[in-house]
């Protein structure tokens, strides 16, 4: 047993000195050293990398490093790093973490860096402007939902709400007869506001009018309730509990018709292989508006913390990665839409019909607003949305709890 | 006697009975994250209970050792979990020693000052914390996570190891004084091998401390070379579209280290040295 | 000094350095942000505004919802944590068990695996219409499958069944260990007396087990009641209608997701000193802090 000991000793002190050794290789300091992070999904990160290693192979002066961080924890993680003066030199991620870094003041004006030539060349929807600031230039448009359908079963996807409904009826049934339902109409993931947007905006509501001030107790936000309620019980033609990776599972499985979800989902069906087509999600009958998906861009914005010295070493990757090789590399893999002018033109997005498709619904989508109080409004809507769902509330009470919420939260956020 | 021999059966039957019920209930959920690692299209759920799923490829496998630089996450959390698995053995062993054996003015005092520091809900601590490592020049070092780890290991490691010496009769060490030892050499040559069992878990749990934890490992480690696979494995999670099948199979694969460990000590937690043969 | 007091310095001193120079900083850092108005707008021209966090903090009715649902969720979860992992030590350290290395590696697995994908797979057993636990109930117990996820009694239960599931090998190793400080005579001497199991299990068993077990119990209680992990994990961040929360969660959202940093920290504050009361209170009555000698 004293052997024991001792060997336990002998390996540990073994680990140490592996431990001490490895720390020693150190990389040539000479290297301007560049830190991104992001939080691209699988897919677009290996386009990143690669692109990345592309650009160092260029510039040997530069070492890239890039740095996954899920999207929630890229904000906290950034705000954390940023306020001490530290952090990354790009950071990457959704337009709406753009309102706290400008009150944190953590990210610099870009049109103060960049001359107006530069900027635009950009779609205009590519650019967030915020304040009186460009803070962010997009890579990416859209990161919007739209409908998925299965086209074996579904040849031909509905334009309005009712044929939505028909086609889902007919879809929504038991195959086996062991008496449990195994195919759906629609399913997607009903137990998170953001994908309640459609809805809302498909009845004519909107979270907020354009100063911030939630605008939750509206006739539409009632209806719209009540319509994704009746799709349950009363249409019947989606499942009874559905979240992400539900909706994810039936519609891989072939057991859905239909589906929303949006462009980060592409690549896992097409390796499911499922053959889909995507449309716009379906014209609500009685007011005849198209549901409005949040449209928001994904992009890159610059750390306040880069020193002049550095800068336009920045700069110049900055602008490597919203180039428009880079963004049509994006396109052709992942088939996300480009905010650079040139880029928009190529063929690789004219001639993709899931792009177009995507395009047409990002038409009559609405821009995510930028401002924090986006992120109170969520959490105000969130337990009323799923209470409705869970039949303990009705829908008008909902409407009014949802706006007595969310302006308790957007007071408490801005004392 | 052949009474209760047929008795003694009787209940090891029962046990049996009652151990591989209870076991197969607790390794299923375990069952479905194989299942998970084996589907081809990277489903976290699916519709059928089948635990072999239609399809079933190791591709996930494959991809976590070809595509991703796993085998060096394994080496960088292996490093640091054996450093912090070490120094937690080497303190708390002293530590708890010092609390089970003396009085001294301010005992009580540490004793649950120790608690104290665990008491305070983790998430708010790491914003200080991240300034306190920027001012230490400790970002992207070892050394950073490797003390905190430690010290979140400690405060358990060091209250066990000294209930673990409580119930050592201090009259083996006064024997041993009596010999010609000193109170160092008591403490290391006789009450040390005693406490093997407190040690293994100990030395466990110090390690399963750092083994697999992300939160402070992300702040703090920022260098693609530096990352643990409790980073590694985030990785392959994203917001909307984690990539389950890797995600799954690395977990599966990060858990062998530390069954490997708990079977190489628990020889030592269950083995026969224990207090009573060497009292005897 | 004197060669004593030079002994507990050398022994106590690195442990304890490491164990607070940690957290010391944190700990005031947070102390002085409770009384500040530390918060989105006011992230670095915050100022001293008194008790104002923790008014708040006391002045919400669901603090106190969510204080009991807190409290209802660590003693549910710390006990199943102990029975079961002292039951199942106990047996596995019968001697005249077979195959016990089997068992313990089985039993151990749900401690050694990341907690993210074991959680996120109870949480799809849960799942209403494809779930093994509602398929289970409706096929073998002929009974009516149970919305585990869309209620919050339900959805409450599920988080604290896969949290016991997590947890019990822990208790498990430590009882483990502990058994091993029992000698054996004690046991033999009480067979020839004509002991029942019971009266051994309660005179010989629980008083050895009791210096072990009391620190891993106090600081199960301490995690669990601070385990922001599972609860968010299994409910998919306080579904149904954030009726799964506990105290921590709180802390988290009003930090992460509005920016309210003196209001987070002020409840961090109550939290903790909550976890001291109810800290202290059980040691005393395990009697862990005294001395044997």
């Amino acid at each position: 047993m004293k052997h024991a000991v001792k060997s336990f000793f002998t390996f540990t002190s073994f680990v140490i000195f592996l431990l001490l050794f490895s720390s020693c290789s150190n990389e040539n300091p000479q290297k301007v050293r560049i830190v991104i992070w992001h939080q691209k999904p699988p897919g677009e990160r290996e386009v990143l990398e690669s692109a990345v290693k592309k650009y160092m192979e260029l510039h040997p002066e530069v070492k890239v490093i890039v740095l996954y961080k899920e999207t929630e924890e890229l904000r906290s993680a950034y705000i954390i790093s940023a306020v001490a003066g530290k952090g990354p030199d790009i950071v990457y991620g959704p337009s709406d973490q753009i309102g706290p870094f400008e009150i944190l003041q953590i990210i610099k004006p870009l049109e103060e860096i960049f001359d107006s030539t530069f900027i635009d060349q950009f779609d205009p929807r590519g650019l967030l402007w915020y304040k009186g600031h460009l803070y962010q230039i997009g890579d990416q448009i859209g990161n919007h939902l739209f409908l998925l359908y299965n086209k074996k079963l579904v040849p031909k996807p509905p334009k309005t709400m009712s044929e939505l409904i028909e086609i889902g009826k007919k879809l929504t049934k038991d195959i086996d007869g062991d008496g449990k339902i195994d195919q759906y109409g629609l399913v997607w993931n009903y137990t998170e506001p953001f994908f309640f947007i459609p809805f809302l905006t498909g009845f004519g509501g909107w979270v907020m009018d354009s100063l911030g001030n939630p605008t939750l107790n509206t006739e539409a936000t009632v209806k719209a309730l009540n319509f994704v309620r009746e799709l349950r019980d009363k249409y019947k033609i989606i499942p009874r509990e559905c979240d992400y990776n539900t909706a994810d599972a039936l519609f891989k499985e072939g057991r859905a018709g239909m589906l929303i979800n949006g462009p980060w989902s592409i690549g896992g069906y097409k390796k499911a292989g499922i053959d889909f087509g995507i449309a716009r999600i379906p014209k609500v009958d009685e007011t005849g508006l198209w549901p409005a998906p949040m449209v928001a861009i994904k992009g890159y914005s610059i750390n306040v913390n880069v020193d002049e010295e550095k800068l336009p070493y920045v700069v110049d990757l900055f602008k490597y990665l919203v180039s428009p090789e880079v963004q049509l590399e994006h396109t052709k893999v992942l088939g996300t839409i480009p905010t650079h002018k040139i880029a928009l033109e190529n063929e690789i997005v004219k001639n993709d019909p899931l792009i177009q498709a995507s395009i047409s619904q990002m038409e009559v989508g609405k821009p995510m607003p930028v401002v924090p109080e986006l992120r109170a409004i969520w959490d105000a809507m969130r337990p009323y949305y799923q209470a409705v769902l869970g039949g303990t509330m009705n829908a008008e009470k909902a409407a009014e709890e949802m706006q007595k919420l969310a302006l308790k939260k957007i007071e408490e956020m801005n004392e | 006697m052949d009474k209760n021999r047929a008795k003694k059966i009787l209940v090891d039957a029962l046990i049996y009975v009652f151990l591989i019920v209870f076991t197969l209930v607790v390794i299923y959920p375990i069952l479905n994250v194989i299942s998970i690692s084996l589907r081809p299209a990277d489903k976290l759920l699916s519709t059928s209970l089948r635990i072999v799923p239609e399809n079933a490829s190791l591709n996930s496998y494959v991809q976590l050792f070809t595509r991703t630089p796993f085998l060096r996450w394994l080496l960088n959390s292996t490093l640091i979990s054996a450093v912090v698995m070490l120094t937690g053995v080497t303190l708390a062993s002293t530590a708890g020693y010092a609390l089970s054996r003396f009085r001294f003015l301010g005992k009580k005092a540490v004793m649950i000052g120790i608690l104290i520091t665990q008491m305070f809900p983790a998430t708010m601590l790491l914003l200080p914390l991240y300034i306190m490592l920027i001012k230490l020049h400790l970002l992207n070092s070892y050394l950073g996570v490797i003390i905190i780890y430690t010290s979140t290991a400690l405060p358990f490691c060091v209250w066990q190891m000294k209930g673990y010496y409580d119930t050592i009769p201090v009259s083996l060490e006064e024997a041993a004084m009596i010999d010609g030892c000193n109170q160092f050499q008591a403490f290391y040559k006789v009450v040390f091998p005693l406490a093997l069992p407190a040690l293994v878990i100990t030395a466990l749990f110090s390690f399963m401390s750092a083994w697999a934890e992300y939160v402070v490992a992300a702040q703090v480690l920022q260098e693609p070379e530096l990352y643990t696979l409790a980073i590694g494995l985030k990785q392959f999670e994203s917001s909307m579209a984690t990539e389950w099948g890797l995600y799954a199979a690395g977990s599966l694969i990060v858990s062998i280290p530390a069954v490997l460990l708990f079977l190489f000590l628990s020889r030592y937690l269950i083995s026969g040295l224990t207090l009573g043969s060497v009292k005897g | 000094m004197n060669r004593k007091n030079l002994f507990i310095l050398v022994f106590l001193l690195p442990a304890i350095l490491i164990m607070f120079g940690v957290i010391v900083y944190p700990f005031i850092y947070n102390i002085i942000l409770s009384f500040s108005n530390m918060s989105l707008r006011h992230f670095r021209d915050w100022r001293i505004v008194g008790l104002r966090q923790y008014v708040k903090v006391f002045s919400e009715n669901t603090f106190y919802v969510v204080f009991l649902k807190t409290l209802i969720w660590t003693f549910v979860n710390v006990t199943f944590h102990v029975v079961i992992g002292v039951f199942l030590a106990l047996l596995l350290n019968r001697k005249s068990l077979k195959f016990k290395p089997v068992f313990r590696t089985l039993l151990i697995l749900p401690w050694a695996i990341p907690q993210v994908i074991t959680a996120l797979t109870w949480r799809s057993m849960f799942n209403y219409e494809y779930g093994a636990i509602n398929i289970f109930i409706a096929k073998y117990l002929n009974m009516s499958p149970v919305e585990w996820l869309l209620r919050p009694f339900e959805a409450f239960t599920a988080c604290i069944i896969t949290n016991i599931w997590l947890g019990f090998p822990f208790m498990m190793v430590v009882a483990l260990g502990g058994l091993q400080s029992i000698p054996n005579e004690l046991y033999e001497a009480a067979d020839i007396d004509g002991a029942s199991a019971w009266q051994k299990f309660k005179n010989i068993t629980v008083p050895f087990l009791r210096p072990v077990m009391a620190p891993a119990i106090t600081l199960g209680i301490i995690w669990t009641f601070n385990n922001l992990n599972i609860v968010w994990l299994v409910s998919n961040g306080g579904e149904p209608s954030d009726q799964t929360h506990i105290l921590v969660s709180y802390v988290y959202k009003a930090a992460f997701n509005l920016y309210r940093y003196g209001y987070a920290a002020a409840l961090s504050v109550v939290i903790f000193f909550i976890l001291l009361v109810i800290g202290i209170y059980f040691l005393k009555k395990t009697r862990a802090v005294e001395s044997v000698y």
